[in-house]
């Protein structure tokens, strides 16, 4: 699972209020080297909530982001990179999501996650 | 057919209470507004469901007996699928009384999602109006989110109930260098893993028909899809019930039944049905659509491929669950023969 994705995903067990972000809980971290399109970057840059995706990518073991972002930063190709590496490069293998509120652990097995909510939990 | 001597093996049906008629939950979990209730179709199917909810009282976790079936089915069958047919797990669209060969099937499929869009009014020659986020509910192995990912430039997020079938689409996904803008979860599309409003384009593809709740099923497409985001669901219904009627005719309902033992699927629901519930939620543009003459020549085709050499030793090196699927494809055309199965189309928008 890549933090692209992790950065869409919620917990919707019944009664929580605030489901996002998940906190990841790592247990097998791997890096895929992928090429960078900075047109795409750029894209996702306005859809990404940032202080989830910095926090989430120290959680992975990468704290090259910087905190706080503006636009302007795009023009900067070393930006760019330490973006791109977070947000493409960088895959959970193992380990689990868990949501903020109730603690409780969405698995995370070779790389996909499993959202599936107990029958309690709808 | 070949495969008739596997039918003495006497197959163990899921849960006979799967293929009841009371697709609508108990009135409190209805999220939507008293305009639809006030319809005396819910009047009647919601005070059966409680009247039948009271005589017998419920099978523990039946939506998780089904929700097991159908993520076994598909852990069992999709390879198998995927060998013949390919990555698109759908009908093919066929102008109608054509004769086609197998190898015409792929770009039938492809051409069912090009249909969809276009019905949809997807604005396809401005780029800038593109889809960029899209959400696949129901994604099988991935090969709708593959496509509308390439076709629009988007990102793609496909759930599945079943772990194989995510496996195999990130798989797919990662060697047609797609993995950073296509991802799939196993998650429930009754309950989706996203917070409201994230994406522009919410497909649904042929995943409608394994949906028990489908209130729930329809308010999350609805729920996950940004404001002005188009929702396109493509599915399998029964006909529309006439002006006097309140359900079925009897072997309307045994007929549906048998084929809801195969395919691990809940009580089926009508287009008009799908439509209600789109109103009662307040989306635009609702336009629907039966397309049961420009898929006619699936089925056959999927039967003659099963009967194949191919087919046949992939099938019986598969499974019970496999096995038993296969069985149903003729109850589909006939189905689709005698005017109960419909292929049906049904889009709209959500408002800006």
């Amino acid at each position: 699972m890549r933090l692209l994705t992790h950065n869409m995903l919620s917990s919707n067990i019944k009664g929580v209020e605030k489901g996002f972000p998940l906190r990841i809980e790592a247990e097998k971290v791997v890096e895929k080297p992928v090429e960078m399109n900075a047109d795409f970057l750029r894209k996702m840059f306005e859809k990404v909530e940032w202080k989830a995706f910095v926090e989430a990518s120290r959680s992975m073991g990468y704290a090259q982001l910087p905190e706080e972002v503006d636009s302007g930063m795009l023009e900067s190709d070393e930006f760019l990179s330490r973006f791109h590496h977070a947000l493409l490069e960088l895959h959970l293998e193992e380990g689990a999501l868990v949501c903020p509120e109730t603690g409780r652990r969405f698995p995370v097995n070779k790389g996909i996650p499993n959202m599936l909510l107990h029958e309690d939990e709808v | 057919m070949a495969l008739s001597a596997t039918t003495t093996i006497a197959f163990k049906t899921v849960n006979t209470q799967i293929c009841s008629r009371n697709f609508l939950p108990p009135q409190r979990h209805l999220p939507f507004s008293s305009s639809l209730s006030s319809s005396s179709f819910v009047r009647t199917v919601s005070a059966r469901a409680m009247e039948l909810e009271r005589k017998n009282p419920p099978v523990i976790d039946e939506n998780g007996v089904l929700k097991k079936g159908i993520a076994e089915f598909y852990d069992e069958s999709s390879g198998i699928w995927e060998n013949i047919w390919g990555d698109h797990m759908h009908h093919g669209f066929y102008p109608p009384d054509s004769t086609v060969s197998l190898s015409d099937h792929r770009a039938a499929q492809i051409r069912m999602i090009e249909q969809a869009l276009r019905f949809a009014s997807i604005p396809l020659e401005d780029e800038r109006k593109w889809p960029k986020k899209i959400v696949d509910v129901g994604c099988g192995i991935g090969g709708s989110s593959r496509y509308l990912s390439q076709k629009f430039g988007a990102t793609a997020v496909g759930i599945t109930l079943s772990p194989v079938q995510a496996q195999r689409a990130n798989a797919l996904a990662a060697s047609q260098g797609l993995a950073n803008k296509v991802s799939f979860q196993v998650a429930d599309a009754l309950d989706q893993p996203f917070s409201d409003g994230q994406f522009d384009l919410v497909w649904s593809m042929e995943s409608g028909e394994h949906m028990p709740d489908k209130a729930k099923f329809v308010s999350e497409l609805a729920r996950v899809a940004a404001p002005g985001a188009t929702i396109i669901i493509v599915t399998w219904c029964h006909r529309d019930l006439g002006p006097d009627e309140e359900s079925l005719k009897p072997w309307e309902e045994k007929h549906l039944k048998k084929i809801c033992d195969a395919f691990y699927l809940p009580a089926w629901c009508s287009t008009a049905d799908y439509v209600k519930l789109l109103e009662s939620l307040s989306l635009q543009d609702i336009k629907s659509e039966d397309w049961s003459p420009y898929v006619a020549p699936f089925w056959p085709a999927v039967i003659r491929s099963a009967l194949s050499w191919k087919g046949l030793t992939s099938l019986l090196r598969s499974g019970l669950k496999t096995i038993k699927g296969a069985l149903a494809m003729p109850l589909m055309i006939e189905g689709f023969k005698k005017d109960l199965i419909k292929f049906a189309i049904i889009t709209c928008r959500k408002p800006e």
